[in-house]
């Protein structure tokens, strides 16, 4: 493996004093303080430029210049290179990083003064260019100043130091954006991650790394993701499952997730993991009747520090988004657009990617996607609910209703058929009775009224009702006839007996009307009511077990 | 008549007590009335009574009315009859049930009466009788009411198995699911026929493994079935969580054909019980709670499902359902080698049947359709192939099916010829060839039926790597009761009252149950193959019971009304027999409760552990949860190179494979004992060790050290003896006073290096083993050719590097000469490979240990060209 380059960031404080109306090409840079901050993995170097226009005319921008050879590692403005030395370690010793640079600022234009401040991550610096004599207390190295500098010199400086500072790397970063319309933005970030420091060598011991707090300094144990404030349903897993070595932390103004890897990641190990969450749609989706604008972060915060080496975004849109148009705060590689397909999705939602290498912490800046998205569509998804389940029932419906017997089996058919009829045949004769006890009800409250209309009106529907019950059960019997089945003559049986019934029934009703006009004696009534009771009781027992055996 | 209609009613509402308390609120109303309005009322309640009874009676006397029927259509016609008695037992058959309540009332031919629509619906599911009674009658409460206690015991079984997944996670659990998931997953990217044809290079180094022809694909298929169909739906659902989820899926769809077989066998209260039991009793969710993604779990639903089509068939006699019974033999043919319970219980049934003079036509169609379309398909899977007509555990069901025939040929030339002809050729002719058909039969049957179980004793005996499954140790009584609790004691009681009242399909459970319960007392694991004849049957008994002491009230409110002449001594015996009655069902009730506490207690503590991560409880409370395992196998997933071989002992093999994606030596897959003894003389780069004495983690690999030693020793008697690992006292101590051959063997180092530095403890001195609770005898512990890897943060698993070849001294050339060893020259130098014999570096041939070429050429075996991938 070889040793990765580390990438410089370097920040540009420009305090540019322009004369009036010059050219560019009289450009000077009268004192140049630089700052190179090697105190972690990453080089990070500050250049404040005090820049004066010698030339007439008035100069609209300058050119800041790269070496050529730290072109590749450019993540920001600028880049530098500092690797491990020696590459290899074991686990007790210290990781040394050599770094190269430049004494002078690397600039197209002359300088005048310039100075050069390096902070190192310790004490300890194994060797460091000794270019005009540099003071060296504790952490800090000053160069210069130096006077002026012609336009691009380079003179290389190459600093040999202690850094335990942990050198990771995110080799790979896939950010995916899913927006629902729903109320809901999920995020998640597959991540490969690497220690880029200096590798292992021999045996990882345990004990050694629990016992001793100095074994294994450089290795990484753990370190902060932070997640936007409102970050909610935080995972944190891989292919095999949870990793149950984080802890969240939820802050006033962002949530802060302790990722640890599953192990310590020594000098060349590395480790893969996915995090994701969700988000209220609210704070990051705007809109103005049918058009809509994301506004998130194109890539987020996934330790202090972080280098990425390459990166793939996928904003996931809704399903049927429209016209979209994609605002990025800095250039980044646009691939085909896909498709994607989730719960209850027919015809794909939009998916932009976009790649981009090399990205730093000031790579997190928001990235606009506008698009249209006609509300409408928001319906079809309840819509497809609902049809499944409507032709889920409608096809039970249809499957219990129907008969799909390829054979027809007579006997079976009659006995529906019979089933059927004495189902109905048992529901009007219980209708019968029911109105033989409506009747009683309607005698007694007549005994208490005396309101003979009253009676004689009972009376009449239930002669009327009884008929047209009657009737019924004969054509039913009827038909069980022509069916064949002997249970016509049970129903027959049954009609005969409800005749005597009714008749019962028509008697106590006469002899309430007798009590009620004094022809008979409370007594006699009672008597007589009893015995008419006790007969009914037994026809309707008779055409209770009747009815039972059909 | 009455009364023997009241008893049926009585069974049908006492299986659901919200139909009974409805009834109980029509009584109620019914004494507000007036006294003579009373009996006119009555008549709406009987009528519902009726319709209940052709729902619910599957009653006592339903096999022996249709018997009744079958024998009286036989003596009708005698001789001629042939079309007649056709056509009664095809009446029987497929109005066996309604006959069955019929035949209480007296008559064959009840095929008038109410019931009988709605009952017409029961038989193809629960809810379709009751859609077309609608709501207003009580048959389409009840089976509203059946339909959502299916629904909720599918429920229950279902969410009682998630307890792991709430817990931790969506996790695949233990070892051989890994394999299984590794497969489904292989077979999910790449397609059913990459599956079939996967030659899995990471396994059985240097072997390889013919995955598609060494395993059961059921399970596999199944899932990627489900996920195939969610995924073309767009439910975007991962494999994992189909896998994981696919066992609590399938223990409800289990519920739903333990219900439906029950229903064949008794009735449809016994069923719902049935259905309840088989939901939650802990002898089944141990094989299939949620991320136990084995063939178990989908294997039971087959078995039952079979077993209903079965029983249906033979009710039936029916092409259609012998056929359907196939396909299901063939689901699980597919999914379990279990599927040889099935293949030997359905030819016994149709012996015993036989046997009991029961053949009958239907008998003969069930049979002849299952057995002949039931092999074929059974030879469609790859891995049973051709076994089902050569192996001896087959050869019962081609015994019983050409018996069959032969009984069949008897009884067609018993209707053609004359008595006196039947009788001469009966002597001369059949006696000879049913005699020389009944010895093959009952000796293939013989032979056919234990075998297995010989072969069961065989091996448990004799191969220790069997053996050394804890799985396939003998039931103790303990886990009889801590699977099935109080069913064990009640499903003898069903079993009885299923003899007593014997009829053709419960002359199958019966089977079913004492030869379950013989399996199960022989090996823990087939517990599984017992609980769901024991939940059946508890059910049987539970539903009689309650038949009982449950719903007699309308029995009882009958009687005075008709005679009151001795109405009060009915009362009183009444009052008595009121008290004993609500005792008993408070009893029966009681122990359901209990059953039910059992079951989720058993589920939650003893079977819902992923296994793959442990947790430690706090005192407090709070848990601590140690993720060693995957910590280990995911550094060996991320920082090892792709191709490494990673030896370990065999438990750990699938895990490897599966969570760490790397080349291993052996996995769970016991076929090959030799390979497994010869662990290691083999050329690894990884060697991964567990050890549990940082946590006291019991099940770590020096426990495990002697079933290696064991089976070692089995393939290698020369070079390993088990004595040489205990003290002279026959112990097995790590301490001082332990074997000096253990102390310095290779997995003893392993385990211990540098732990005899670490003091974990105040109390204890350093290296103090906490699984053992003793201090190491050798702390002084140093490799030559290994180096520390990697260990995880509680110390649960270690990987030790094999150190390149350069390192050690050459011995290319001098290879062809070397003597073979000789066998007995020091004992101290056993060496089984480096488990145990890297501990001697000085030996004269400590070279073949753990290098790579010189082991095969040093033992003469084939030399392996492509062994560095």
């Amino acid at each position: 493996m070889a040793p990765k380059a580390t990438i410089l960031a370097a920040c540009l404080l420009l305090v540019a004093a322009l004369g009036s109306g010059v050219s560019g090409d009289g450009l000077v840079n009268e004192d140049v303080k630089r700052t190179v901050d090697l105190s972690s993995h990453l080089a990070k170097t500050t250049a404040e430029i005090v820049l004066s226009n010698q030339g007439n005319s008035g100069v609209q921008s300058f050119v800041l210049a790269v070496e050529a050879d730290l072109a590749p590692h450019l993540a920001y403005i600028g880049a530098t290179v500092s690797e491990p030395f020696p590459t290899h370690i074991t686990q007790a010793e210290r990781q040394l990083v050599v770094f190269q640079g430049n004494h002078y600022l690397f600039s197209p234009y002359p300088t005048r003064s310039q100075t050069t401040r390096v902070r190192l991550a310790s004490k300890t610096a194994e060797s460091y260019t000794k270019l005009g004599n540099p003071a060296k207390s504790d952490e800090v190295l000053e160069y210069g100043p130096f006077r002026d500098v012609a336009p691009f010199s380079e003179d290389t400086m190459k600093i040999h130091y202690e850094n335990n500072s942990p050198f990771l790397t995110i080799s790979s970063i896939t950010r995916i954006i899913e927006v629902s319309h729903w109320g809901n933005i999920a995020v998640e970030e597959t991540i490969d991650l690497r220690h880029t420091g200096a590798n292992l060598k021999g045996p990882f011991s345990r004990y050694d790394y629990q016992r001793q707090s100095d074994s294994g300094i450089s290795s990484v144990k753990s370190f902060k993701t932070i997640l936007p404030a409102s970050a909610q349903d935080v995972y944190y897993r891989d292919e095999i499952g949870n990793i149950s070595t984080s802890h969240l932390q939820v802050l006033d103004d962002s949530v802060e997730v302790e990722v640890r890897p599953r192990f310590p990641l020594f000098g060349g190990w590395k480790t893969h993991y996915i995090i994701g969450y969700n988000l209220p749609s609210y704070e990051y989706l705007y809109t103005l009747g049918d058009q809509y604008a994301l506004k998130m972060r194109l890539v987020d915060h996934v330790y202090d520090d972080q280098v990425i080496d390459s990166m793939t975004v996928k904003i996931i849109l809704p399903e049927g988004a429209r016209n979209i148009h994609v605002d990025t705060p800095y250039k980044i590689d646009r691939m085909p657009n896909q498709l994607h397909y989730t719960y209850l999705d027919t015809f794909g939602r939009p998916v932009l990617v976009a790649t981009k290498n090399n990205l730093v912490e000031q790579h997190i800046q928001d990235v606009v996607v506008h698009y249209n998205f006609n509300k409408i569509l928001m319906l079809q998804e309840p819509l497809l609910v609902v049809g499944a389940f409507y032709i889920l029932f409608f096809t039970v419906i249809i499957y219990v209703r129907l008969d799909f017997a390829i054979t027809k089996d007579p006997a079976a058919e009659v006995r529906m058929k019979v089933a059927s009829i004495t189902e109905q045949v048992l529901t009007l004769v219980n209708k019968r009775l029911g109105l033989y006890r409506h009747m009683d009800e309607v005698v007694n409250r007549y005994k208490q009224s005396r309101d003979t209309g009253a009676l004689n009106s009972g009376r009449k529907t239930l002669e009327a009702d009884h008929r047209a019950l009657t009737n019924e059960i004969s054509s039913l019997q009827a038909r069980l006839k022509a069916e064949g089945s002997d249970l016509a003559d049970k129903v027959g049986e049954v009609q005969k007996l409800d005749g005597q019934l009714k008749e019962l029934v028509c008697r106590s009703s006469q002899e309430a009307e007798r009590l009620v006009a004094g022809k008979v004696k409370k007594e006699a009534y009672i008597e007589s009511e009893k015995t008419l009771i006790s007969r009914r009781q037994e026809l309707v027992g008779r055409i209770d077990s009747l009815l039972d055996a059909l | 008549m009455s009364v023997r209609f009241g008893d049926v009613t009585a069974a049908a509402r006492c299986n659901d007590p919200e139909f009974k308390t409805h009834a109980h609120g029509e009584r109620e109303r019914e004494r507000e009335r007036l006294a003579h309005v009373t009996r006119g009322h009555r008549g709406q309640d009987n009528r519902s009574r009726a319709g209940t009874t052709a729902r619910g009676s599957f009653y006592a006397g339903a096999g022996k009315a249709w018997h009744e029927s079958d024998a009286r259509a036989r003596e009708q016609t005698p001789r001629t009859g042939q079309r007649a008695r056709e056509m009664a037992e095809h009446h029987a058959a497929s109005d066996g049930k309604h006959k069955a309540s019929a035949g209480a009332g007296g008559s064959v031919h009840g095929s008038s009466r109410p019931g009988a629509a709605v009952g017409g619906g029961g038989g193809g599911g629960t809810g379709k009788g009751g859609l077309s009674g609608g709501l207003t009658q009580p048959a389409g409460w009840q089976s509203l009411l059946s339909f959502s206690i299916l629904f909720l015991a599918c429920l229950a079984g279902f969410s009682s198995r998630l307890f792991a997944v709430i817990r931790f996670e969506s996790i695949i659990h233990e070892f051989d699911p890994w394999f299984n998931y590794r497969s489904t997953h292989h077979l999910t990217t790449n397609g059913f026929y990459e599956f079939l044809n996967w030659f899995d290079e990471r396994a059985w180094y240097p072997l390889g493994r013919i995955v598609g022809g060494t395993v059961y694909p059921g399970l596999m298929v199944t899932a990627g079935l489900i996920h195939y169909v969610l995924n073309l739906l767009h439910i975007t659902v991962h494999i994992r969580d189909v896998c994981v989820f696919l066992a609590p899926v399938f223990s409800g769809l289990t519920a739903i054909s333990t219900f439906l077989l029950t229903r064949e066998l008794w009735n449809q209260g016994a069923g719902l019980l049935a259905a309840c039991f088989i939901a939650i009793v802990p002898g089944y969710i141990s094989r299939s709670v949620a991320g136990s993604f084995d063939n178990e779990g989908i294997a039971i639903f087959a078995l039952q499902f079979t077993y209903y089509l079965w029983v249906k068939s033979v009710k039936t006699g029916s092409v259609f359902w012998a056929i359907g019974c196939c396909l299901s033999y063939f689901y699980m043919v597919s999914a379990w080698g279990g599927y040889v319970f099935i293949i030997n219980l359905i030819p016994l049934h149709v012996f015993a049947l036989l046997l009991m003079q029961r053949y009958s036509r239907r008998v003969y169609i069930a049979y002849s359709t299952f057995y002949i379309v039931g092999l074929v398909l059974s030879m469609q899977i790859p891995f049973v192939g051709f076994q089902p007509i050569r192996t001896s555990e087959h050869m019962a069901a081609a015994g019983v099916f050409a018996l069959l025939q032969a009984y069949a040929l008897l009884q067609y030339l018993k209707d053609r010829l004359t008595r006196q002809e039947f009788q001469t050729l009966f002597f001369l002719g059949v006696s000879l060839a049913a005699g020389v058909v009944f010895l093959t039969v009952i000796y293939l049957t013989y032979t056919g039926v234990y075998v297995p179980l010989a072969r069961a004793h065989y091996a448990k005996i004799h191969i220790p790597i069997i053996a050394s499954v804890s799985e396939h140790q003998p039931t103790t009584w303990v886990s009889f009761f801590f699977d099935l609790h109080i069913l064990v004691c009640t499903f003898p009681a069903g079993l009885w009252f299923c003899i007593k009242n014997i009829n053709d399909e419960r002359v199958f459970v019966a089977l079913y149950a004492i030869s379950a319960v013989y399996f199960a007392g022989v090996m823990v694991r087939l517990m599984l193959t017992l609980t769901p004849v024991v939940c059946m049957l508890s059910a049987v008994a539970f539903s009689s019971v309650f038949e009982h002491y449950m719903g007699d009230d309308t029995k009882r409110e009958k009687p005075p009304a008709e005679d009151s002449s001795d109405e009060d001594d009915k009362r009183n015996s009444g009052n008595l027999y009121d008290k004993v009655k609500s005792i008993v069902t408070m009893l029966m009730l009681m122990l359901l409760m209990m059953f039910a506490v059992h079951c989720t207690w058993v589920t939650s503590n003893a079977y819902s552990s992923p296994s793959v991560v442990l947790a430690s409880y706090n005192h407090d409370g709070t848990r601590n949860i140690l993720d060693d395992f995957r910590e280990a196998y995911y550094w060996l997933r991320q920082n090892t190179d792709e191709h490494v071989r990673v030896m370990s002992w065999w438990d750990y093999g699938y895990q490897i494979a599966g969570m760490a994606n790397r080349t291993t030596l052996v996995d769970n897959n016991t076929w090959n004992n030799s390979h497994i003894a010869l662990v290691s003389r083999s050329n690894v780069d990884y060697v991964l060790i567990i050890f549990g004495g940082v946590i006291g983690y019991s099940g770590d690999d020096i426990n495990k050290f002697l079933w290696m030693v064991r089976i070692a020793e089995g393939e290698h008697p020369k070079d390993i003896r088990e004595s040489d690992y205990f003290t002279p006292q026959g112990e097995f101590r790590v301490d001082k006073a332990g074997s000096p051959t253990l102390l310095n063997c290779l997995m003893y180092k392993m385990s211990y290096y540098r732990f005899g530095e670490m003091q974990l403890d105040f109390r204890t001195p350093p290296g103090f083993d906490r699984t053992r609770n003793a201090e190491i005898g050798n702390k002084d512990i140093k490799f030559k050719h290994l180096e520390e890897a990697f260990t995880s943060e509680h110390w649960l698993v270690r990987i030790y590097k094999v150190k390149n070849l350069d390192n050690r001294e050459p011995l290319d050339h001098k290879l062809r000469s070397v003597v073979p060893r000789q066998k007995y020259t020091s004992k101290k130098v056993t060496a089984v490979g480096p488990f145990v014999s890297i501990a001697f570096p000085k030996t004269p041939r400590g070279c073949f240990v753990l290098s790579t070429r010189s082991v095969y050429c040093h033992r003469g075996a084939k030399k392996p060209e492509n062994i560095h991938m």
